[in-house]
């Protein structure tokens, strides 16, 4: 794996850690504003029911209160931003060698954009792109960054045949192939020979 | 040799170096083996792969299944069966290499496949 690559991993697991050592700040903080010494007050003098002691009752009160409902509502933000963090943005390395393997590739002057949600766009002569779409796999797995390819749709009477011969395959007139990160070079290369001999 | 199979040669030369080493390793085993299919346990053997054969088919070989390299059959919810895929282009010029000159290679993939 390539060095950057490593780095990357390293700080996409720092970031696992930073979001758990959050989610306990959070809970802990939730927890104190939605459950602390105010709640008595909430609280009314009086059981709701007669047949189970009070002290029950007044329990679930509390857990069927507005209380409860803010503190799952305040836990629920934290993992909704650690997912959307997640899910929009790839470690720096990462991206770095991504951009260098592209631009060793489709050179210097072709225009990359790089948008939300781990995407690079590699625009091609008359609109024609390819999208590359990062994603990881994390622990367990034998690729941690895999990239889901996909290209702009191609009209050649002989597509199918032109994919097969190099690999991919073809759905809604696009070619599209999964990458792993230690295939990007080798298969990018084929791909853009591939979208060559399709004509765009 | 032919203009048409020079080029496929090339071509699947060219298909096989772009794919890493898992995928490779796969790909040559399993085109050796053919017309058998072999399980999921029998391939990590067969490639030298230490992980869980479950991890093989949630990464590589369901990426292999959707470049239509290779075929899996579900015999069973835990058994599959795993072969190379005969009707792709260049493929069918490996399964032919591969019975013309790989008598040997096939023997030593059959020995690691037999033993438990």
């Amino acid at each position: 794996m390539d060095a950057l690559l490593r780095h990357a991993q390293a700080l996409y697991k720092d970031r696992q850690r930073i979001a758990l050592a959050a989610v306990i700040i959070c809970f802990s903080a939730a927890f104190y504003v939605f459950y602390g010494p105010p709640i008595q007050y909430a609280l009314g003098e009086d059981p709701v029911w007669t047949i189970i002691s009070s002290g029950w009752s007044q329990g679930t009160v509390v857990v069927f209160g507005y209380s409860t409902v803010g503190f799952l509502l305040a836990l629920s933000v934290v993992v909704f931003i650690y997912a959307f963090w997640s899910w929009a943005f790839l470690p720096s390395p990462a991206t770095l060698y991504t951009m260098a393997v592209l631009r060793g590739i489709y050179g210097s002057k072709t225009q990359i954009t790089q948008r939300i949600g781990k995407r690079f766009r590699v625009h091609l002569e008359r609109d024609a792109y390819v999208d590359f779409e990062c994603r990881i796999r994390g622990r367990g797995s034998e690729d941690w960054f895999i990239y889901r390819v996909t290209t702009s749709a191609i009209t050649a009477p002989n597509l199918e045949a032109i994919a097969l011969r190099h690999g991919f395959s073809v759905s809604d007139g696009r070619l599209i192939t999964w990458m792993s990160n230690d295939e990007l070079h080798s298969r990018t290369l084929l791909l853009a020979k591939a979208l060559i001999l399709a004509g765009t | 040799m032919t203009e048409d199979t020079r080029r496929s040669v090339y071509e699947l030369v060219q298909m096989l170096s772009s794919f890493n080493e898992t995928r490779r390793a796969i790909i040559m085993a399993l085109a050796h083996v053919y017309p058998k299919s072999v399980s999921g346990v029998q391939l990590s053997r067969l490639i030298g792969y230490s992980g869980k054969s479950r991890s093989l088919y949630r990464g590589v070989l369901a990426y292999l299944q959707d470049d239509k390299l290779i075929h899996i059959d579900e015999l069973t919810p835990k058994l599959y069966a795993i072969r190379i895929n005969s009707e792709h282009p260049l493929l069918g010029v490996l399964i032919g290499l591969c019975k013309e000159y790989g008598t040997e290679a096939r023997a030593i993939y059959a020995k690691a496949m037999e033993e438990q």
